[in-house]
């Protein structure tokens, strides 16, 4: 029987410093039939770990439409994470998964305004290249995000894709600025003034840390998006990824089966400050 | 499925288990030099006391789910892919003597760990398995099963439900591997007459107002539901609440576990799966610091709120169920008959 507690075995081809403190590992199963067959859905995560470590769950940030490797990027953050920035091309990850819910498939197709801060940006890189490759997938993305300093800004070579994107408005802010910096400055929020999108027929999706979240709820609101057309990804500490350990448990859900794509409907009802 | 019903003398106890326990280990409750019942792995039979007088200390969550278990083992090797080999849990059990709430705490296991990803260790361990339950004709002190709607006597789950008759069981088979042992072992059995079936009915109805505590269950459920528990009662609670999770882990319900890595060697180690409890102030800390379930208050918010009210709502019945171990357990009080019966009175 499958065990869901063994993880396979994923060699990491290459490791690409996206700044200070964020890492993204680009991985490949060993066994290339299961590398093959591996699928899943933008939004859902890996738990991912280093023997004598333990585990950790890692958004998916790379898209199903480009298989072969799985991208996963890292922040800094204890004892695992700061283990796997010493790993290097041609040393080994163990995974297992892919786990939770994913981004719904059926707002792919409709304009999308993408909010993110700092690591955040990994879930929502998987759903925006989803989105461009879908052919017939003509809906405007527009893409915000927020970085602490210029130096700082990670997905480099996905931000310079997109912004060459004619149906892709990527717009970056910083906290700090730093020579040479010629963008905006300010939170990410600042961004929000002024979008141009039809709000009854468009999905925000917003994904960063704690802090950034309740903020850009609030705008967004003044803005015209309806609760259900506002998405957003909620970290808990997770061990299992299975709905059994107990630890992710929300208000009666399962962060790791239940979510962590929820909508803003979603969470009102489970009564959560958002 | 039609039970069928049958009669086992109390003197042919042991030689059925006997005969059970050849291809399978054997779980029942034995009463300890020290005086102590829990339910315990039998390896003879001679000169073992089955306790079926008092209620296990323990639960059997131990024997499906253990305190910690071993994975998988993990070896590594410079320049090579890590090697994982899972361990595999031991074989089938013969579970006698359990009570409806042990009964009904292992089929709510199955729900956690059966779903549709199934927990590999668990159902090696639950695979197989034969549950011989016993009912309550004297539901022990702090017991209030009926009221979690899991006792005292149980209407399926069992593969063989016994009935204290005094010199002899009165048997039912609730799965169709029940019928087999009694088909199997058939002259240990002797056909079920009239009397005897009376004589059951009249046990199961008069346990029924046999038990000692009052326990408003569906009041503190509906009172959860409509979010009408003051937060006093949690803050009265949670103040005399040690932090020691002895009643996640004494409860037949409480699953909740986490996971580490164990180092042997340099290239070598375990992953473990160990107990965990709820009320810990760990169990949602993430990296940073960050815990999104701060204060004592809120973590026993959210054992009685799991137990009461959540699994209601997605399962459609209470995760206690009603075996009353908690309040023995508990030196500070805080047991969920306290809890249930301070919302249920408006008592604070
Ligand atoms: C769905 C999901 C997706 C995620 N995606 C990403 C991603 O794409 N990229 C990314 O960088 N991060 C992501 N994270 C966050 C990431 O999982 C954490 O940063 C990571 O678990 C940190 O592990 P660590 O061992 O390095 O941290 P440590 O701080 O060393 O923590 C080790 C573990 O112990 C726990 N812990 C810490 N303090 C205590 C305590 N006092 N008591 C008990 N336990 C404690 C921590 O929660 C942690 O899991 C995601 C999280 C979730 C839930
Ligand atoms: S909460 Fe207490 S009474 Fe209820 S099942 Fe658990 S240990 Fe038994
Ligand atoms: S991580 Fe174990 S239940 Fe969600």
């Amino acid at each position: 029987m499958n065990n869901i507690y063994l993880p396979n075995s994923a060699i990491i081809k290459e490791v690409i410093d996206e700044n200070e403190q964020i890492k993204t590992f680009v991985t490949v199963f060993r066994d290339e039939m299961f590398n093959r067959s591996f699928t899943y859905e933008p939004g859902q995560f890996m738990m991912v770990s280093i023997p004598g470590l333990g585990e950790a769950p890692i958004s998916i940030s790379s898209t199903p439409t480009r298989p072969g490797a799985l991208h996963l990027s890292v922040r800094k953050a204890g004892s695992l994470t700061n283990a796997m920035h010493q790993l290097q091309a041609g040393d080994y990850l163990g995974l297992r998964g892919p786990y939770g819910r994913p981004f719904p498939l059926d707002i792919m197709g409709k304009d999308l305004l993408f909010v993110a801060g700092g690591i955040g940006l990994a879930p929502l890189c998987s759903v925006i290249n989803y989105c461009l490759d879908q052919s017939g997938s003509h809906g405007k993305k527009i893409i915000l995000y927020g970085s602490r300093r210029p130096s700082d800004i990670a997905f480099q070579s996905d931000i310079t894709a997109w912004q060459k994107h004619s149906n892709v408005t990527c717009l970056l802010t910083v906290d700090q600025e730093e020579p040479g910096w010629s963008g905006s400055v300010g939170l990410v929020t600042s961004l929000l003034h002024n979008i141009d999108l039809n709000c009854d027929k468009s999905a925000a999706l917003v994904c960063g840390p704690p802090v950034m979240i309740p903020p850009v709820l609030q705008q967004l609101k003044k803005n015209g998006f309806t609760d259900e057309n506002i998405w957003t990804t909620m970290e808990r500490y997770m061990k299992c990824g299975v709905g059994m350990c107990g630890h992710c448990h929300m208000e009666g859900e399962m962060v790791c089966v239940d979510g962590p794509v929820f909508n803003k409907a979603e969470l009102n009802s489970l009564k959560l400050e958002t | 499925m039609k039970t069928i019903s049958k009669v086992l003398k109390k003197d042919h106890l042991k030689s059925l288990l006997r005969k059970l326990a050849k291809d399978r280990q054997l779980v029942a409750p034995v009463r300890n030099s020290y005086g102590d019942t829990l339910f315990t792995e039998i390896e003879a039979l001679d000169g073992v006391e089955i306790d079926l007088d008092n209620q296990a200390q323990s639960s059997l969550k131990s024997f499906l789910f253990p305190q910690q278990q071993v994975l998988f083992e993990y070896s590594t090797d410079q320049g090579s892919a890590p090697v994982y080999k899972a361990i595999d849990s031991d074989g089938p059990t013969v579970f006698f003597g359990l009570r409806s709430c042990d009964l009904a705490a292992i089929l709510y296991m199955d729900v956690i760990f059966l779903k549709e990803v199934k927990d590999p260790y668990y159902r090696q361990k639950r695979e197989n398995n034969i549950l011989i339950s016993i009912g309550c004709n004297e539901p022990f002190s702090n017991c209030f099963c009926r009221q979690t709607k899991s006792g005292p006597f149980m209407e399926y789950g069992f593969d063989l439900q016994l009935t204290d008759l005094g010199d002899r069981f009165f048997v039912e088979t609730g799965r169709a591997q029940g019928e087999e042992i009694i088909q199997q072992w058939a002259h240990f059995f002797s056909p079920a007459s009239k009397e005897d079936e009376k004589a059951q009915y009249q046990m199961r109805l008069e346990a029924q107002g046999n038990f000692k505590r009052q326990v408003l269950v569906d009041l503190a459920i509906r009172k959860l539901k409509d979010d009408l528990v003051p937060e006093e009662v949690w803050s009265k609670l949670s103040s005399r609440c040690q932090d020691c999770g002895g009643c996640a882990y004494i409860c037949p319900t409480c699953t909740c576990f986490t996971i580490n890595d164990r180092k042997i060697s340099t290239d070598s180690g375990e992953r473990i799966r160990t107990w965990d409890a709820c009320t810990f102030a760990g169990f949602t800390t993430m990296a940073g610091g960050h815990n999104p379930v701060d204060m004592k208050q809120n973590r026993m918010k959210r054992r009685f709120m799991h137990k009461l009210y959540y699994d209601v709502k997605s399962h459609n019945r209470t995760s206690c169920v009603g075996c009353g171990r908690c309040v023995d357990m508990c030196f500070g009080g805080v047991d969920i008959i306290k809890f249930i019966n301070m919302v249920g009175q408006g008592e604070i």
